[in-house]
């Protein structure tokens, strides 16, 4: 029998999460590297298929250019022991808690303007920035309530920050579904490691929101908005909603009147105190954004500024995401907290400085150049992988249009063994940690989005652009062991019923014979 | 406050008849003389019928918004704006300033340098602003010179252009309303690389107004220009900018500005009736 892993070859000039050399893996992959060592390809084939049958029957997909995918979930785990996770939601927090700062600072007296540490054009020129959202106060100062921090590894194996999302961050669901299916899939994984849950993300969410409340709320209503099933994340939005035991309303189920925002329901109107909204700035408020858009509640920016409802995440986030913005983070920590950054930036250029611009325009093709405005990867161009023409055309627009456009040093993210189909083969990963903020603490959850580039080479792991995704896993010490061991939480799979399965009428049959 | 000021009582109502029935509208309205250097606002009310309840709050701007709401089916709605303004006389000369000193500020007030919604750049203003400020060494001058421009270039017609008509759309047309007279100077403002703002509010028609005689007034909009400190220009007539001019709002073009904003569901909406009354009472 062979070990699966035995063909894998690394990548040059690249850090390999599970292996140290060929052959030899990282400390905290030995267990797992042994218990795959115990499988042979067609048992590995087998779990695969148990995978895709308990992701189908669940309904959990993803929509790729309007066509509805099975979320594509390798069941290679990643592992990332406690020492480095610790970094990472040391430094995840800190960024959250100073992008809250810059936020609260450039919608209200903005100091950080008059003291001229970034040039106010940047923050004036963003498209993100939200005039409609000024002097709006949230009931307890949260604007943040959920982000998500992208992260790579450069070659040396530091983790460095892509880029932060502080509207509607997507993907817990699946960080929690692919749990769930790993534990269904792999129980045995589970004994041999004590893995940190994931599974109190809704709970905390919930917990958030509800501490994002009024004060005068005594037991706030919660809502999940979201702009339909049209939506590719609409999936996330009935998880998130189903899980926190709250309901799920489009923009025509919420009246505003007088300030205050109610819910139709079959029994009357509820009030509502949190709208977690999943649409985008644009959609929110008819009135105040796009007229035409029937997705959003007209009056709701009004209710928040009355301080009648929490709208979470705050309307006009974008602006401290802002990928021109992003290169001066590490200020707005500095300013803010007066803290060094625990975890770096990717180098990037400012395309405003005419003399990076120049520098820059001269090695397009060894540089990434996103668009300020892009998401999920849209629009972004890899140099040392793009077309000569793609490479002319881009210089034009970036030409044309400096303020539209960052460039960043290529990085080689690290590497991970990924089923192919036929064998395991490196595939370059990220991760997306997503932290909750609920007033007192930043809470990160310990785990996060693994996502992969699944075509070998590829540096783009978005799943809008057809990334696939892994397990994550903390490993805990001692002090998490309690409530570690994955086993105690039954896989709530469709496989296996919640409930004991209503025995049908051939069941009754069958008792009736005893 | 500065001597020979004038003290105006003002109405301005704006009405909708609507074809049919109206069932819910959610509104915004900007109709308040804000309180500056140059004018004390000594009150301002807003009334809307049917009647309901309104909350206000100063948006990004500084201006005094009332929002409003209304859920009962309704065939009209009438918005009345009411104010009792003190204004100043001539302002003194503004600063010195010269180029170099304008340039100085261009990130403190990058918002009013960049192009906007109504004033676009504009390549054949872009090509005039620069020509002029090649010709002039004081930057005081080469505004007047653009604000006489627009004002001996563009026509005054009524109903020539819209509400949505940008200033290089009326410049090319050669006829516009007090917007389009405001759009176009700050378009070439910006140009020449002096911060340029809108400014919305009322004219009294008459330099000679005898007190508590009620006239018929407008709307009207100008333009603040940054000289080493905000000055006053008025495109339209080129009259002085002082007692008969009662500022509302400012930013950087008419759509940071509208008097009244509004979505609603029912019937079709035709253009409103929309009054103003000026008295100069003190």
């Amino acid at each position: 029998m062979g070990d699966l892993l035995d063909g894998y070859e690394l990548l040059d000039n690249c850090w390999d999460e599970l292996f140290e050399s060929p052959g030899v893996p990282r400390e905290h992959y030995v267990a797992l590297h042994a218990l795959l060592g115990q499988l042979t390809a067609e048992e590995f084939e087998a779990r695969c298929r148990a995978r895709d049958m308990a992701f189908r029957d669940q309904g959990i997909t993803f929509s790729l250019s309007g066509e509805e995918r099975p979320f594509p979930l390798d069941l290679v785990p990643r592992i990332v022991p406690e020492h480095e996770w610790e970094v990472i939601e040391a430094g995840v927090t800190q960024r959250v808690r100073a992008l809250e700062a810059f936020l609260a600072d450039v919608y209200g007296a903005a100091h950080i303007l008059r003291d001229g540490v970034i040039d106010r054009r940047l923050v004036l020129t963003s498209s993100q920035y939200c005039r409609e959202a000024a002097g709006i106060e949230p009931p307890n100062g949260v604007r943040v309530h959920v982000a998500g921090v992208d992260l790579v590894r450069d070659p040396k194996g530091n983790y460095l920050v892509l880029e932060d999302n502080l509207r509607t961050p997507s993907g817990i669901s699946y960080v929690i579904e692919n749990r769930r299916a790993m534990t269904h899939v792999f129980p045995e994984f589970f004994t041999s490691h004590r893995v940190r849950s994931v599974l109190d993300f809704p709970a905390r969410l919930l917990e958030a929101l509800r501490r994002a409340a009024p004060a005068d709320r005594s037991d706030p209503t919660v809502v999940v908005l979201t702009p339909g099933v049209a939506n590719s994340a609409y999936f996330e939005h009935v998880f998130l909603a189903r899980q926190m035991g709250v309901e799920l309303v489009e923009g025509r189920d919420l009246i505003c009147r007088d300030g205050v925002v109610a819910m139709r329901t079959t029994d009357g109107e509820t009030r509502v105190d949190v709208v977690y909204r999943r649409l985008d700035d644009d959609y929110l408020d008819p009135l105040h954004f796009r007229p035409d858009s029937l997705l959003g509640c007209p009056g709701i920016l009004g209710a928040a500024r009355a301080g009648n409802v929490a709208i979470a995440n705050a309307a006009g986030n974008g602006v401290a995401d802002d990928k021109a913005l992003y290169p001066h983070v590490p200020t707005f920590i500095d300013y803010y907290l007066g803290e060094k950054p625990i975890l770096a930036n990717v180098p990037t250029y400012n395309l405003e400085d005419p003399e990076q611009l120049v520098h820059v325009l001269g090695r397009l093709d060894h540089l990434v150049l996103k668009p300020v405005d892009g998401s999920g990867g849209k629009g972004l161009v890899i140099g040392p992988q793009a077309e000569e023409e793609e490479l002319v055309e881009l210089r034009a627009s970036v030409a044309a249009n400096p303020r539209g456009w960052i460039a960043q040093e290529v990085i080689q993210l690290s590497s991970s063994p990924t089923h192919t189909g036929r064998d395991f083969g490196p595939r370059h990963v990220d991760l997306r940690p997503f932290a909750v903020h609920d007033g007192e603490r930043v809470w990160v959850a310990a785990g996060g989005l693994t996502r992969v580039a699944i075509p070998r080479g590829s540096l783009v792991v978005n799943s809008s652009q057809g990334g696939g995704s892994k397990d994550t896993w903390v490993l805990a010490d001692e002090r998490f062991v309690a409530h570690s061991l994955a086993p105690v939480h039954v896989p709530r799979l469709a496989t296996e019923p919640l409930s004991p399965p209503d025995p049908g009428p051939a069941g009754q049959a069958s008792a009736a014979q005893q | 406050m500065a001597r020979s000021g004038w003290q105006l009582r003002i109405r301005h109502s704006t009405l909708y008849r609507y074809d049919g029935e109206v069932t819910a509208s959610y509104n915004e309205v900007r109709l308040s003389p804000m309180t500056t250097g140059r004018q004390v606002t000594l009150d301002a009310r807003v009334e809307v019928q049917p009647a309901t309840r309104m909350s206000r709050h100063h948006d990004y701007w500084g201006t005094l918004v009332y929002s409003f709401d209304l859920h009962q089916p309704h065939t009209e709605l009438q918005v009345v704006g009411r104010s009792v303004v003190e204004t100043s006389g001539a302002p003194n000369p503004g600063p010195e300033v010269d180029w170099a000193g304008v340039d100085r500020v261009s990130d403190r007030w990058s918002e009013f340098l960049l192009a906007s919604h109504f004033a676009p750049e504009d390549l054949e203003l872009v090509d005039y602003a620069s020509a002029v400020r090649h010709r002039f060494d004081d930057p005081r001058d080469a505004v007047r010179e653009a604000v006489e421009l627009v004002n001996g270039r563009l026509a005054y017609v009524r109903g020539s252009t819209s509400v949505s008509t940008t200033g290089p759309e009326a410049w090319r047309r050669g006829s516009g309303v007090c917007q389009d007279f405001a759009h176009i100077t700050i378009g070439i403002l910006r140009s020449m690389g002096i911060p340029a703002r809108y400014v919305s509010g009322y004219l009294h028609p008459s330099p000679e107004a005898p007190l508590g005689e009620e006239v018929v007034g407008e709307s009207h909009a100008w333009v603040e220009a940054w000289l080493g400190a905000w000055e006053p220009f008025d495109p339209t007539g080129l009259d002085p900018v002082a007692e008969r001019h009662v500022v509302v709002a400012r930013g950087r073009d008419y759509g940071d500005v509208p008097p009244f904003k509004g979505i609603f569901t029912g019937a079709a909406s035709p253009a409103p009736e929309v009054e103003v009354e000026l008295v100069r009472s003190a």
